[in-house]
């Protein structure tokens, strides 16, 4: 297919395609709708309407293209010579001419008679629509029940009422549920997923003699009173939050998020505090705007505000730049459908969603609201409402100006006056210095209320012009280009998670809190939290019960175990939201207490465990096993929180959340170890299993020095050999070695060193696996 | 070996045999891919990236109109580029008509020039972003934001690799610009391995490539420890994907310590192909991804010197003259190189960079970037030799005759390859998406 102009984005042909994209059987006959709608419709719209539509005032020529009536006229007349470029007066589209094949296509068209199936009013008139009220009747958007508790006292197997819903499947499919895991196996379980880190020998021993009958529970209270519970889970959040400390490429206009750790250290402080899920949730879109909101608080709004924004280079066009502008807009609603409501909505940014109950309005109306947030560091010290807007509108309209002023001085040739314009640019950047009052201490990565407009009135340079205090409502970039504005949305919710017609935002503010209001109001809070209670899932039993985490639409998977999932977020909301209370309803259930390994029956009529039968066996991920292994060598730092160390820095020995996460330069060992992509919202991780990561464990100092850190230990603990094999089983592998697995230690030590010893088993699958 | 034997066989008491054969023979990991489509014409591809944006006016798309029209601005030019421009720049460098269709050549390119006849030069390519991040994104995932996966994961997920004990895309780059090879959303196994800089030896090449603490045979003694262990508890656990799949990566690793050691180590050249192919780091970096195609990777991407070399905003003839020769001798050899060999029939290799450059000045004596038109060429691997496709207008500024979008690149390289673009999908954030996005047609123009 023949690109598009530059003016189009590439958006442009994200709609096009999305006609096009469906296979054509090489010689379909022209003659039918189908063949319009594929291969002619989508070149009109796209190539021809926006200078021959019945809309414009003066269509080019006086022809529309968009209407049955005008496209005949036009095939009767000169189309199929403009397009094949034949007369130098009349090319058409002045673009550049379409692809030969595309005009093969017209030309073939026109021989069958140039059918067009487009009624025989304007083309543009109404289309169909999303029909919401068939939309809302889907399985995600229904209100969520608890359900009579099954099985209750009926089997001895069950411990919390999931254990029933799990029961009743495996009943119906006769199959049985697995064995207890033993409790060696449990605390490691328990203690990697909760903490991150797995247990000492002594904890695990505690725990196998522990003859008391709530041994389960105070081990489960345990864990989750640790520090460690919110570096391990304030990390799963991360990744949700697509968080990272500077943007996919640090140019003038995107430099990195010198502060962005202390997003984290929030979101691992609220996890460990235990704040309810809606309000966390709330805090990072509008803890401005919260009742009983303080300064520090504001370290939430990093979800936002230190959010990936590409580079804005203010020489190009009005419509370059807005799109970029409205890229960043997309970003944003994307990681809020997805990540909290797990709803595609990015999908509706050029046309309606193709599958999903989502119009291309509700896009504009979401979006809006990003466009009334403006990225800035806000202070955390007290400081009053109208001297925080000063400093906010200063900060930004003067990192601009000054960038602005910056490029006249290197802009040398046919600059209309540059230095007249370098001049402008530095009297207001004095200018607005002089009106803008310092505010000291510490800073922090947030948004505050201002539109953005952008501003195409000069010729030679684009302008950003931020509006404090005021919202913009956009229009609908059609077919997602900002270069053709449809109709004004006003900022709102989606039409499908409202009761009606969706009701405007204030004008007065971005919408932020209205639309955090709205994620957990009557219609789409259940929603919001079989979002969240899906993941908190997954991320205990290796898999969710909506496979596709992040869509919870028609295209996505539907639940395994729908009563259950409906029943528990009923309680996880009658809870407060609570996600220790959901950890400890997961993990004081049978279901999570099974063993893990395979059993033939589960095998051959359920391969994937999507019933349950067993528990999944898994392999940690990076984080838990670097920490474990610092934590094996004794050398882990405890220290919590603060900036970030680069992950591969010589004696860094803290937690691997404390590790920089950069966007476009992420750790090569963060990659290795499949650490998602920061650029975008993280549905889940895909853990590989490659030679690379192979090498790392064979060869890297990192593990080689453990080792060697390790095997002094051991030797230093006992002069016997048989000793230290075992002081090296029970520090690594927190359990003793059994009578052969000496041997082979004894066979190997016969040629080899301990620290080479001590390796082999830190770089065994058995400290790797999580059963 | 004798003594490796006895050793295996004492860890592997009690494993039965099975174990003990697929210790001391090893496995090959499973590849995991979904195509070829169709019968393709290339198995390789390389990738010669000019970062910066090479200068097609004075390279391989010759422009008299610039002198007649020199310092003039007809409205024809007025199309707006990163930086303002003056008036219409000629070239330097003269052209000479090369190989037996006359393809027109700077004379500053006198090898290439010599191999015209197996170069298919595109002077049509264009793009939509005269920005160097975004263009470079949009080069190679098809997408101006960082997130969609590169071209050489695409093929590594469409085809899997065919030599498992080497990474199947091997990126040659001294700079920065990880996320150019980034799998985005595909699994992490289809990624780039960069090699940053060519040194003496490939233990500095490669991350963690050697072990400094044990010899080999220290290491295998090791290793067939690790393996007992590993296999005892695999069996004890009673059949675990994760843990069968961990075995055969631990051997492919061993494995590949040597494999890489020897694909990547030029002093196994013989001296008159490392003068054939010149000394400069490029030329290091295409003589091995000649050795690298050889052993079986599938693609290999090299990029031209640190950060945007070709970027030549000011000073642009006196740059091109320091910079095409070494540029032009490499490029020339590998072609060269692997015709000799047999295997430029069977590997695709691209050149060209994010964008083109303008014809019209900027400070005098630079050209700004240029995305509406400009020059890539391919070699090899079932593409026509010895032609120009496509043009320019009389400037060479826009693209206006048989023009090549990024996604008919795209689809073209991947038709060569054996993989129809519209099928190579992969499912993600609710919708299967593509290299080519929703767009693309095979440029059948240049095929052989």
């Amino acid at each position: 297919m023949e690109a598009f102009p530059m003016k189009f984005s590439c958006l442009v042909l994200a709609v096009a395609a999305l006609d096009l994209s469906v296979p054509v059987r090489a010689q379909e006959p022209a003659g039918g709708a189908e063949f319009f709608e594929k291969k002619i419709r989508p070149v009109l719209a796209t190539r021809c309407y926006a200078c021959h539509a019945e809309k414009l005032k003066s269509p080019m020529g006086g022809l529309v293209l968009d209407t049955r009536e005008g496209t005949r006229r036009a095939v009767e007349g000169k189309l199929l010579s403009a397009i094949r470029y034949n007369n130098p007066t009349l090319q058409m589209p002045p673009g550049g001419k379409l692809a030969d094949s595309v005009v093969g296509d017209f030309e073939r068209w026109v021989a069958d008679g140039a059918p067009d199936p487009r009624a025989a009013a304007a083309a543009t008139s109404k289309p169909a629509g999303v029909d919401f009220a068939k939309g809302r009747a889907w399985w995600a958007f229904q209100p969520v029940k608890e359900f009579p508790a099954l099985r209750a006292g009926g089997s001895s197997w069950v411990r919390r009422r999931i254990d029933g819903f799990i029961l009743a499947e495996l009943e119906k499919n006769n199959l049985s549920a697995s064995a207890e895991a033993d409790r060696r196996t449990f605390i490691r379980r328990a203690t990697i997923d909760l903490t991150g880190v797995a247990p000492s020998f002594a904890d695990v021993e505690m725990f196998v003699a522990d003859a008391e009958p709530d041994a389960f529970e105070r081990l489960i209270e345990r864990l989750l009173g640790s520090a460690r519970y919110g570096e391990r889970w304030g990390r799963y959040w991360l990744d949700v939050a697509r968080w990272g400390e500077d943007n996919p490429t640090g140019e003038a206009t995107n430099p990195g998020y010198a502060f962005a750790w202390r997003y984290r250290d929030w979101v691992i402080e609220a996890v460990n505090k235990d704040v309810p899920y809606d309000r966390f949730v709330k805090m990072q879109l509008a803890a401005d705007q919260l009742p009983g909101f303080q300064r520090d608080d504001l370290r939430a709004l990093g979800y936002l505000g230190a959010a990936p924004t590409y580079h804005k280079d203010l020489r190009l066009s009005r419509d370059v730049i807005e799109t970029l502008a409205s890229d960043d807009w997309d970003e944003r609603v994307d990681a809020v459908s997805r990540g909290l409501l797990g709803l595609t909505v990015a999908c509706a940014r050029c046309h309606d969603h193709k599958f999903d109950p989502i119009s291309n309005k509700d896009y504009y109306g979401l979006a809006g609201v990003f466009a009334s947030s403006m990225p800035v560091r806000r202070p955390l010290s007290e400081v009053d409402a109208e001297t925080e807007k000063k400093v906010a509108f200063g900060q930004v309209r003067g990192f601009f100006l000054q960038y602005l002023a910056k490029l006249m001085k290197g802009e040398p040739g046919t600059v209309r006056e540059p230095g007249k314009k370098q001049a402008y640019f530095e009297a207001e950047v004095a200018k607005l210095k002089e009106a803008t009052p310092e505010v000291k201490g510490d800073y922090t990565h947030a948004v505050i209320d201002a539109g953005l407009w952008v501003d195409g009135s000069d010729p030679d340079l684009t302008n950003l012009d931020f509006r404090m205090g005021q919202a913009r409502d956009l229009p609908v970039f059609q077919r997602g280009n900002p270069a053709s504005p449809g109709d004004i949305v006003p900022r709102r919710f989606i039409t499908v998670l409202e009761p009606g017609e969706p009701t405007a935002f204030a004008a007065g503010s971005s919408g932020r809190l209205e639309l955090a209001e709205k994620i957990f109001g009557a219609r789409a809070a259940p929603l919001a939290g079989r979002v969240i209670v899906n993941r908190v899932w997954g991320w205990h039993f290796g898999k969710p019960l909506v496979g596709t985490t992040s869509d919870f639409g028609t295209q996505g998977d539907l639940p395994t175990h729908r009563e259950l999932l409906d029943d528990l977020t009923a309680r996880f909301i009658a809870h407060g939201w609570s996600l220790k209370w959901l950890h400890r309803e997961i993990m004081l259930s049978a279901a999570y207490r099974q063993a893990s390994r395979p059993r033939q029956d589960g095998q051959q009529q359920d391969p994937t465990n999507r019933l349950l039968w067993r528990m999944n066996p898994r392999r940690v991920d990076f984080e838990a096993w670097r920490d474990t292994i610092l934590s094996t060598s004794r050398q882990l730092d405890a220290a919590a929180g603060g900036p970030s160390m680069e992950l591969e820095k010589k004696g860094n020995f803290r937690r691997t959340v404390y590790a920089k996460v950069s966007r476009s330069r992420l750790s090569p060992l963060l990659k290795l170890y499949d650490f998602p992509d920061p650029n975008q919202h993280a549905p889940n991780r895909e853990l590989t299993t490659t030679p690379l990561q192979q090498l790392f464990v064979m060869n890297s100092e990192f593990v080689q020095q453990r080792a060697r850190v390790i095997a002094d230990q051991a030797v230093e603990a006992s002069g016997d050999v048989k000793e230290r094999i075992q002081h090296l089983y029970r520090t690594i592998l927190g359990r003793e070695a059994e009578a052969r697995e000496i041997d082979l230690a004894l066979s190997y030590l016969d040629k080899a060193d301990w620290a080479g010893y001590a390796q082999a088993l830190l770089g065994s699958s058995e400290f790797i696996f999580w059963p | 070996m004798m003594n490796r034997r006895a050793f295996v066989q004492s860890l592997c008491a009690g494993l039965g045999s099975v174990g003990l054969q697929d210790m001391l023979r090893g496995e090959t990991a499973p590849a995991v891919h979904s195509g070829p489509h169709f019968a393709p014409r290339a198995k390789h591809l390389i990738v010669l990236f000019m970062t910066g944006g090479p200068s097609q006016m004075d390279l391989f798309d010759p422009k008299p109109a610039l002198l007649k029209y020199a310092g003039q601005r007809p409205s024809s030019v007025d199309l707006r580029t990163e930086r303002v421009t003056g008036g219409l720049l000629p070239s330097s460098f003269q052209f000479k008509r090369c190989g037996r269709n006359g393809v027109e050549v700077s004379e500053l390119l006198p090898r290439l020039g010599e191999v015209i006849d197996d170069i298919c030069v595109l002077r049509s390519v264009h793009t939509f972003n005269p920005t160097h991040t975004p263009a470079r994104s949009l080069i190679h995932s098809g997408n101006i934001s960082a997130v969609r996966p590169s071209m050489g994961a695409w093929l590594s997920y469409g085809l899997g690799t065919e030599n498992a004990n080497l990474p199947g895309f091997v990126v040659f780059s001294g700079g920065a610009g990880g996320t150019l090879w980034r799998s985005g959303f595909l699994p992490a196994e289809h990624q780039g391995t960069q090699i940053s800089r060519v040194e003496s030896s490939p233990e500095k090449m490669i991350q963690y490539l050697r072990n400094t603490d044990l010899d080999s045979e220290a290491q295998r003694r090791q290793l067939d420890l690790m393996q007992a262990l590993n296999r005892r508890h695999a069996d004890g656990f009673g059949g675990d994907e994760f843990l069968e799949g961990r075995i055969r990566a631990m051997e492919t690793a061993f494995r590949m310590q040597f494999a890489a050691s020897d694909a990547f180590d030029l002093k196994n050249e013989p001296a008159r192909v490392r003068e054939e192919y010149g000394t400069t780091d490029f030329a290091n970096q295409c003589l091995l991804a000649r050795r690298c195609v050889e052993r079986g990777v599938r693609s290999v991407f090299v990029y031209y010197g640190a950060g945007q070399p070709w970027d030549d905003h000011t000073f642009i003839s006196k740059n091109l003259r320091a910079r095409c020769p070494d540029m032009d001798q490499a490029s020339a050899a590998l072609i060269t190189d692997l015709k000799r060999r047999g295997l430029l029939d069977e590997t695709l290799i691209v050149w060209g960079g994010e964008f083109g450059r303008t014809p019209v000045s900027e400070s005098g004596d630079g050209r700004d970037h240029n995305p509406y038109g400009f020059t890539m060429w391919m070699a090899g691997g079932g593409v026509q030799g010895g032609i120009a496709y496509g043009a320019t207008d009389e400037f060479g500024f826009k693209a206006v005759e048989n023009r090549v979008s990024v996604h008919d690149l795209h689809a073209t390289i991947l038709n060569q390859l054996g993989l129809n673009h519209e099928k190579l999908t992969y499912r993600y954030a609710g919708r299967d998406f593509r290299l080519t996005d929703v767009a693309g047609e095979v440029v059948k123009g240049i095929l052989s």
